[in-house]
């Protein structure tokens, strides 16, 4: 406990107090504009990091990510236009509800939810980390292999869309990585003589393309789009007992739900929210009133999508492994800052393990102080003419990149992976398996292989591991169900036309 | 005085300005040279901040800087990709002045020898070594070996039976290759790139040995490894017990010196003032105190001489290459 609440007792000093304060009200206000997202913010904020002390600029950063998801339900339940894809479910009743005059009772709503969410995947974070950690350390190439698998499959069956074009921008993403220098024999590959790509493609120009430049070139086509005003007062926020008491067990169980989505590698905040909505409606006894301006909803998905974020910080601290794919870039700043995330976090670098544990708890409440109160003022942020923003964005992209590597291959890397993003959102194939996949094949194929090397070709650990061949029981399940699920539809369908 | 100094300077910068315009040049091309360096040096450091041969640059620009040895400042500049590679290709690539170097060290002979670039130390102008380390080999303390020698006869009883974490051809792969064919023992490797990467290989019971440098070694020792064998050519003060691979009498040793280059054909005049500034700021007490108590060696050896052991060092690596057979070609053929 005593580290915690010594980096409880560094992070109330006045700078990196003031950096998490920033951080928070920047990422809500970045959250609630249509089109920007965490992710963006973050990559960006990335380079300015660099002459950071490195706990101050991953409490910046985690600012940004409690920040931006909270932001996000503003434009979701005003607009119903998701501030970032976390939001994507509080459309269904937030914006209803706001339809129906109570906008003040949505948000306040989503807000506490947001807070409650935090609260209790933050408790798991601190409570589970650390023994995860030393578990983790027992974790050889075969475990970290498998687990990776498990994460890319899931991903995919799980994100929007088909599980073909899932697994399709999965395999994107892996060979994206391939080229350079080939992790287990020390040869280059894949080059095409091109010395620019012998250390293969960064992960900063690739993400910011993919996210960002995306992003931007999907606003130009419809850059005059302007939404329609509305106004918010601050009436009927604050919950009361009988609230919380109405809400109660949905708080818990979304939480639950979020946190465990969260800690799954590599799908986030999105899904959790899906998941738990789903999960409230299913247990509701009156599951007709799901979006139509239901309380219930608004709690469940905006109570899971922030409760994801504590649990994706899980194996990110624990394993260095991505829990999504903002934590995918949080990984790359604790890489620039040198830092290496895994087990040996808590060991070696304690304050940074502990920093995140306690940015996020304070995070939290900071979110809930600004959003209670200022929630009228970022509503107007949605109408700042997107303009002028974009214009300054993709400068910062810009910079951004070219200060990672101080080379001008990487800007050029960056745009084409810009079209590419834009190219895959019109073809709905999701981003978010293209990224994890490049992210998460390197750990996959070094880990593979140095299995491999030590047991000299023999693939039988994968059987023999307890916690290796549950991992990939658990892969080949998640591949499988949805096909064999796919298949009993079919039939039953078949069967019941038959019939007719 | 000083501001009579300061108007001087500032007159003499103007006269130097107008002499590098064109057309209306004064002074002759080797009074020019004379005046080196006219802006500042940018320094190319082929990895991210942080590491040792970031850090030594920085250490050096920021002593040359508060010492006042050199007319105007050095930037570092990082230009992390392909061990370096991307780095030096930027030097290459610059103008031969002086105003470009790069600070790098011995990793550049491995990728030669591993035929992974093209890279060559005949393609720079060496200016020269400042101070250098080496590694040490490393089990975890709870293993049963105490010594080197209890290691080797483990091995040479039980051939494969222990793991090494390397990352393959790098320093920790070929210092390992070299150690095992002196001593004709043989092990299993298990991948890990970075040294994290190892000591939780190393901790988590996935290797049994893993290759640190010696400032590596003492800030994770109290993790729960300990060194059996030093590589450096002596003893260092700051692991004063740990004994070196000659002294066990095998000739195993990487002295992998901090070496500064620039592009081929470099001013001659700004090598030996770069070579000088260089000397003067490794021999001073505040460079060389930080060296010794990182477990790094302070010393200087001249551009011709740091040029003629590089490829002497890499010679040998070649050899060690071909005598074990791990380049590509050999790959296939299995």
């Amino acid at each position: 406990m005593e580290p915690l609440f010594n980096s409880l007792e560094y992070l109330f000093n006045y700078w990196p107090m003031t950096l998490l304060f920033v951080g928070v009200a920047f990422g809500i206000v970045v959250g609630s504009i249509p089109g920007l997202t965490t992710t963006m913010l973050i990559t960006l904020t990335l380079p300015l990091t660099f002459f950071m002390e490195s706990v101050d600029a991953i409490t910046l950063l985690i600012g940004m990510y409690v920040g931006g998801i909270s932001g996000s339900q503003v434009a979701a339940t005003l607009l119903r236009m998701p501030g970032t894809p976390a939001s994507i479910m509080t459309t269904f009743d937030g914006y209803p509800m706001s339809q129906q005059g109570k906008s003040e009772r949505a948000l306040g709503l989503g807000i506490t939810a947001s807070f409650v969410g935090g609260i209790v995947s933050w408790a798991f974070l601190a409570i589970l980390s650390p023994p995860l950690a030393k578990l983790a350390l027992t974790f050889g190439p075969w475990e970290y292999f498998t687990m990776v698998l498990m994460a890319l499959v899931m991903l995919a069956s799980l994100s929007q869309g088909s599980l073909i074009k899932g697994l399709i921008a999965a395999c994107l993403g892996m060979m994206v990585h391939l080229p350079g220098v080939d992790p287990s024999i020390g040869q280059m590959r894949l080059t095409f003589g091109f010395e620019n790509l012998e250390s293969g493609l960064s992960l900063m120009p690739v993400l910011i393309g993919a996210f960002a430049v995306s992003q931007i070139f999907k606003d130009i086509i419809n850059i005059d789009a302007k939404p329609p005003a509305v106004s918010v007062g601050r009436k009927g926020m604050f919950l009361n007992v009988a609230d919380i008491k109405k809400h109660g067990v949905n708080f818990i169980r979304s939480s639950i739900v979020g946190t465990w989505i969260g800690i799954l590698p590599g799908i986030g905040a999105n899904i959790a929210a899906m998941l738990s909505y789903s999960a409230a409606k299913s247990s509701s006894k009156t599951p007709e009133k799901f979006g139509t301006g239901h309380e219930a909803g608004v709690v469940a998905a905006e109570t899971a999508n922030n409760a994801s974020i504590g649990g994706a910080l899980i194996p990110l601290i624990t394993m260095g492994i991505p829990g999504s794919v903002v934590d995918a870039i949080l990984i790359g700043a604790l890489i620039i800052h040198n830092l290496e995330p895994g087990p040996l976090l808590f060991t070696t670098n304690p304050e940074i393990a502990y920093g995140i544990i306690s940015a996020y708890l304070i995070g939290n409440i900071i979110m809930f102080g600004i959003m209670m109160f200022a929630v009228v003022h970022i509503a107007k942020v949605l109408y700042v003419p997107r303009a002028y923003l974009m214009a300054a964005i993709i400068m910062f992209c810009v910079i951004g990149v070219f200060a990672v590597g101080n080379s001008f291959f990487d800007v050029w890397v960056m745009m084409i992976f810009g079209v590419v993003g834009f190219i895959m959102g019109q073809v709905k194939m999701p981003l978010g398996p293209f990224v994890i996949g490049f992210v998460l094949s390197p750990i996959a194929e070094t880990q593979l292989r140095s299995g491999l090397m030590a047991t000299e070709g023999s693939i039988m650990p994968l059987f023999t591991r307890p916690f290796a061949a549950t991992f990939f029981a658990i892969s080949v399940v998640s591949l499988l169900w949805p096909l064999y699920s796919d298949w009993k539809k079919a039939k039953a369908k078949k069967a019941s036309t038959a019939v007719e | 005085m000083a501001l009579i100094h300061k108007s001087t300077l500032m007159v003499a910068g103007f006269a130097a300005a107008i002499a590098f315009t064109p057309g209306v040049g004064v002074f002759s091309a080797d009074e020019v040279k004379a005046e080196f360096p006219t802006k500042p040096i940018k320094i190319y450091v082929g990895f991210k901040p942080g590491g040792r041969t970031d850090l030594v640059a920085r250490l050096v620009a920021k002593h040359i800087k508060e010492k006042n040895l050199l007319s105007q400042p050095m930037i570092i500049v990082n230009q992390p990709g392909a061990a370096a590679a991307k780095a030096a290709r930027s030097v290459l690539k610059a103008k031969p002045d002086g105003h470009t170097i790069l600070h790098w060290h011995h990793s550049m002979l491995i990728s030669n020898a591993m035929s992974v670039n093209k890279l060559h130390p005949n393609k720079f102008t060496s200016i020269g070594y400042l101070g250098g380390g080496s590694p040490v080999w490393t089990v975890r303390t709870a293993a049963p070996f105490n010594t080197l020698k209890d290691l080797i006869d483990h091995l040479k009883a039980n051939p494969k039976s222990l793991t090494e974490a390397v990352p393959i051809g790098t320093i920790p792969h070929l210092m390992g290759v070299q150690l095992a064919a002196a001593a004709g023992f043989k092990t299993r490797y298990v991948g890990a790139a970075g040294g994290s990467d190892r000591l939780a290989k190393l901790l988590g019971k996935h290797a049994d040995i893993a290759l640190f440098s010696a400032a590596g070694y003492l800030k994770m020792k109290p993790n729960g490894i300990k060194a059996l064998v030093f590589f450096g050519p002596n003893r260092v003060k700051s692991i004063p017990d740990i004994p070196t691979a000659r002294e066990l009498g095998y000739d195993v040793t990487w002295a992998n010196p901090n070496w500064w280059l620039g592009p081929k054909n470099m001013d001659k005049a700004a090598t030996a003032k770069l070579a000088s500034v260089l000397k003067q700021a490794i021999m001073s007490k505040e460079l060389s105190g930080w060296f010794n108590s990182h477990a790094l060696d302070p010393y200087w050896t001249d551009g011709p001489a740091a040029m003629k052991d590089s490829l002497k060092v890499l010679a040998k690596l070649q050899k060690v290459v071909k005598d074990n057979n791990i380049t590509k070609k050999k790959k296939k053929k299995k």
